[in-house]
């Protein structure tokens, strides 16, 4: 699928913390070792008992829509044939008690409400010049 | 604390809309430092310390060179972020005085985006790595845009309507015609031309967005002892205070809908013994309206249900406003100097030189940005 801030807009500068959320294609998340507390974003230290090794948890990617915003002035130009988009904070389900960020891909900006029920979709990106291919986690509303 | 020192002096250059400075940063710096050293009577001799905040890029050494300082005997800032830190600012240079780390400490911000490039502005490029990657990739890459989502939640949760957002924006604009210095003196705005303007980023409109500005401003804080001793009436720091709890600022559900004021609030109103129903005129940090009305429910002036009620009908306009609120204009309507308009707006205050001048002011009230934590607050008082 094409991407919502358009081809052209910025990739993930990839790296041990965030590779497998940003090209799995699935919903990863940082999950510790020692006591199973899930956070996000990745940090380098469990918040809850200060772990310092972690695991990927794999969320089913049912979400909630808890907060929206409608950008529509393009705050840098690369984004200026893109806007409005519209950028979710989303709760999971199966990890609650973090939010992730994204955008809402298949519905009008003006549309998408608090509450809305959401699953994740993904968009792929093959990068000639890294040589990377991404799977960036998006959000559809689903009924 | 409790009045241990004073705001003796307050300066601040020209006000100029961004970009259109005609100095470079570091002389507006030291413009506004000038200024306040002389209105508290002093030499530039007699500074021996400096404060500032969210990455001055005016360091304290090349300041002490420049402006012929004896010695530099206390240098310091707050942590990266933006506004948040204003009053912390104030906080650090009380600190050395009351410990007597420093005998005349300066507190200053200094803008020119017109060298620099603008505060905030959205980076960019092939790719975002690190901490920004999370929300960067998304297009969440401005205060705006961060402060809108924590604001799309608290009006959704407290049945909040665009018109108090609007409210805000209007009081500072009401406010900023009485301020000659203010860039939007002479530019009056109506509730209609707000709803008529562009969405920035929803639910802020243009105008619920403050104007970015080139300029500086600057305070002298002494030892109360001292500053009784000197030209100019002191403003008492009677109180000053950090806070956040957790989550510590990020994106979670427990916080979402907040400015990370509680608890600011909770350790300033312990610390100064009064409430803010004692509070004569208060000056929010609103670089954006709709982030101030949390934080004026964190601070305890009205429930978020009755933040609409307690906002509206021009609750907020002019001296004899129920809470006469950014009497300069603030960030808004003044000028945006990372709220440092705002203090020497409370200084005016209690020395009765105010263009909107509030009768009997015994306590003025700063509270700083609410887009980033830990926030901070100050409280200056008339009496000694």
């Amino acid at each position: 699928m094409s991407r919502v801030l358009g081809d052209g807009w910025a990739l993930p500068g990839l790296d041990a913390w965030n590779r497998a959320f940003f090209t799995s294609g699935a919903l990863v998340l940082q999950k510790c070792r020692s006591c199973g507390h899930v956070q996000h974003p990745p940090e380098e230290v469990c918040e809850a008992c200060q772990g310092f090794a972690f695991e990927d948890f794999v969320s089913a990617g049912k979400g909630r829509v808890e907060s929206v915003a409608v950008a529509h002035h393009p705050v840098h130009p690369a984004l200026k044939d893109h806007t409005p988009y519209a950028i979710v904070l989303v709760s999971v389900a199966d990890a609650p008690g973090l939010l992730i960020v994204g955008d809402i891909v298949g519905s009008p900006p003006d549309t998408v409400r608090i509450g809305d029920k959401v699953e994740v979709v993904f968009e792929e990106v093959s990068d000639a010049k890294s040589g990377e291919t991404f799977r960036i986690p998006q959000w559809k509303v689903v009924a | 604390l409790h009045g241990k020192s004073a705001i003796c002096g307050i300066g601040e250059t020209t006000y100029y809309e961004r970009g259109k400075s005609p100095h470079t940063e570091f002389q507006l710096a030291c413009i506004a430092i000038r200024k306040a050293v002389a209105d508290a009577g002093l030499e530039l001799a007699d500074v021996d310390g400096f404060v500032s905040y969210s990455d001055s890029r005016n360091g304290p050494t090349r300041l002490a060179r420049a402006l012929g300082l004896r010695e530099l005997r206390w240098a310091a800032t707050t942590w990266p972020g933006g506004g948040n830190s204003v009053a912390a600012a104030v906080q650090l240079a009380d600190a050395a005085v009351v410990a007597g780390y420093a005998r005349h400490v300066v507190v200053f911000r200094a803008l020119s985006q017109g060298q620099f490039g603008r505060f905030g502005q959205a980076g960019g490029g092939a790719y975002i790595g690190g901490a920004f990657a999370w929300n960067g990739i998304y297009g969440l890459l401005t205060p705006a845009q961060q402060c809108a989502l924590r604001t799309a939640r608290f009006m959704h949760d407290h049945g909040v309507s665009q018109e108090a957002l609007c409210d805000i924006a209007l009081a500072c604009y009401a406010n900023a015609q009485r301020n000659p210095r203010a860039l939007r003196y002479g530019k009056p705005l109506t509730r209609e031309a707000y709803h008529a303007s562009r969405w920035i980023v929803t639910p802020y409109h243009l105008y619920d967005c403050c104007p970015e500005n080139d300029g500086a401003a600057a305070c002298v804080v002494s030892s109360a002892e001292r500053a009784r001793d000197l030209r100019a009436r002191p403003a008492a720091i009677i109180a000053c205070a950090q806070g956040v709890g957790p989550p510590y600022g990020v994106f979670r559900p427990a916080d979402l809908a907040s400015s990370h004021y509680e608890q600011v609030a909770q350790n300033l109103w312990n610390d100064a013994g009064i409430r803010p129903k004692d509070i004569d005129v208060a000056q929010f940090y609103e670089n954006f309206t709709g982030a101030v009305l949390i934080a004026m429910c964190e601070m305890g002036f009205a429930p978020p249900e009755g933040i609409e009620e307690f906002v509206g009908g021009g609750a907020l306009e002019g001296p004899d406003a129920a809470l006469p609120f950014n009497t300069s204009g603030g960030n808004i309507g003044e000028a945006y100097i990372h709220g440092f308009e705002m203090i020497n707006e409370s200084v005016r205050q209690i020395r009765g030189e105010s263009t909107c001048q509030v009768r009997d002011v015994e306590h003025a009230l700063v509270v700083g940005g609410p887009g980033y934590a830990p926030g901070s607050a100050i409280l200056l008082g008339a009496s000694q």
